[in-house]
């Protein structure tokens, strides 16, 4: 965890800002006014109950779902809506899913190369060289020659992270990362990004995982019904959560 | 069960008790004898009304029989492979249409399925055998075949190819598009890629059905396995040996693609299994 808080010294470009963003799913109005900045080495985690649109948040930020109003800026620069621009900005802006979506017909070492060489136009060989690096980094370089069905839940996740690094990203956005995952391969995941927090990247972090949140997170935003309900640190929200529907997710989730 | 191959047959599939196993047995003895009976018919048939006679089977005992045969094999593997080949292109040019996010390219595309699909691949063959020559093109007899027959078939390989793009899960193309990658290349480097091992046993049943149209050949005078039959039978006057050849040699190569079938949907199975434990 870093002490700086770069969007407080004023001067510096947030790597993400959402301002009054709004989006409906037909009548369903599932982001609500939403503004949001996420500093250069912050790591925001968006918690909050199931439906609250904090997926869908997190989904617009590199066009996986589109917006009805407001401004979406990556470095200052507003969201392209299309064509090249758009592929060049999701390139600078890495993705972790909560099903892994490594390319199932590519072994592990190909899943990390790609991009690079496709988009990134890096040659073969060098791709693969920091590929391994990235690989043995998440601790899954012995699997490199093996296709993704053959690796498990938490590895396939930590060769989606190593993909998404591959690409230098500015910041990366993790989508319930830890949601399809058993139990006992949740710490393998969250112990990467772990790591990746404390070497400085820009993370927002969709989770149902509160320790995670507590020992990571700069901020934590609460989500209900498609708003930020609450902004905070993670020591102010947990210990002094403002809101009754804060308070109320909760206690629902420390009575299990 | 439990084991992460098990597909789909195996997970419709109810190991039969005791009493379904008596059935079973009994079900399949009885059938096997009617089988046997029918055939001791059929061949006592054949034999009463002289067809086992040596006579109309000595052809088989001359070296030139089964090279002319051969000449036809080649002749209907050429066509067939030719067939394939156009047939698969075509498709995919269809294939591609229907998909497009433009509404007047899936319109085009939708036409041409339903045309391709919906008119008889003899009716296409007349078409290149009468009315293209009258265009004045002059066209060799191979072509006289081969693209009708392609034709015929484009449009439902079109539809093969397009139901497994659509089987390709979302998150694939999202995780491809997250990295910057063109529309272009998320298509043919993660998505096709993954659709066309869904659709492979499909496709090589389309290639039967490919094979099989190629018999259409003896219209368009072109030298095929079944051409090269008829020419036998005109010659020897020995129809029914010739056909009981020709079927079981027709039966022998479809065999063999429909167990390269197989061996491809088996290879699949192995590689996209989607494990989430």
């Amino acid at each position: 965890m870093r002490n700086m808080e770069p969007d407080q010294n004023g001067a510096e470009v947030p790597v993400i800002e959402l301002r009054h963003v709004e989006k409906h799913y037909g009548d369903l109005h599932v982001l609500k006014d939403i503004n949001l900045r996420v500093g250069k080495g912050e790591v925001v985690v968006i918690i909050g109950p199931s439906g609250s649109g904090k997926s869908t948040l997190c989904r617009t930020i590199n066009r996986m779902e589109t917006i009805d109003a407001g401004e979406i800026l990556i470095e200052g620069v507003p969201l392209p809506v299309e064509g090249r621009e758009l592929a060049q900005l999701r390139a600078q802006v890495g993705m972790v899913f909560q099903s892994f979506n490594l390319f199932s017909h590519r072994t592990i070492l190909d899943n990390v190369t790609l991009g690079p060489t496709d988009v990134l136009h890096v040659p073969k060989k060098e791709a693969r060289e920091e590929a391994m690096r990235l690989l043995a980094r998440v601790g899954v370089e012995s699997q490199a020659h093996k296709v993704p069905a053959q690796l498990s839940g938490g590895q396939q996740q930590r060769v989606a992270i190593a993909r998404s690094l591959a690409m230098h990203p500015k910041a990366i956005l993790f989508d319930e990362p830890t949601s399809a995952l058993d139990p006992e391969m949740i710490g393998e995941v969250l112990s990467v990004m772990t790591e990746l927090a404390g070497e400085g990247m820009t993370m927002l972090v969709v989770t149902h995982e509160m320790n995670f949140a507590r020992r990571v997170a700069d901020r934590v935003i609460f989500m209900d019904a498609g708003s930020i309900v609450e902004e905070n640190t993670p020591d102010a929200f947990f210990s002094h959560p403002k809101s009754q529907r804060a308070k109320d997710f909760l206690d629902s989730i420390q009575n299990h | 069960m439990s084991d992460a191959r098990t597909n789909v047959r195996d997970a419709l599939y109810e190991p039969p008790g005791p009493r379904t196993r008596r059935i079973t047995a009994a079900a399949t003895g009885i059938s096997l004898a009617g089988i046997g009976v029918l055939a001791a018919l059929v061949v006592r048939r054949f034999a009463v009304a002289g067809q086992l006679d040596a006579k109309y089977w000595a052809l088989f005992t001359k070296g030139t029989t089964w090279l002319y045969l051969g000449k036809g094999l080649v002749g209907t593997l050429r066509a067939a492979a030719m067939a394939g080949v156009i047939t698969f292109a075509m498709g995919f040019l269809m294939m591609i249409l229907r998909i497009s996010r433009l509404r007047a390219a899936r319109a085009v595309g939708t036409a041409l399925v339903e045309f391709t699909r919906g008119v008889p691949t003899l009716l296409f063959i007349y078409f290149f055998f009468l009315v293209v020559p009258q265009l004045g093109v002059a066209m060799p007899a191979f072509w006289k075949i081969t693209l009708p027959v392609a034709i015929s078939a484009s449009g439902i390989v079109a539809e093969v190819l397009r139901s497994g793009v659509n089987a390709v899960p979302k998150g694939q193309r999202e995780a491809a598009l997250s990295l910057g990658m063109r529309e272009s290349s998320v298509f043919l480097k993660v998505v096709f890629p993954q659709a066309i091992r869904f659709c492979i046993p499909a496709l090589i049943s389309e290639l039967v059905i490919v094979l099989k149209d190629t018999t259409f050949a003896y219209v368009v005078t072109f030298p095929d396995l079944m051409q090269n039959a008829k020419v036998l039978i005109s010659n020897y006057d020995s129809l029914l040996a010739v056909y009981l050849v020709v079927a079981v040699i027709y039966i022998f190569i479809n065999y063999l693609l429909n167990r390269l079938s197989d061996f491809a949907a088996k290879r699949r199975d192995r590689g996209l299994v989607v494990k989430t434990g």
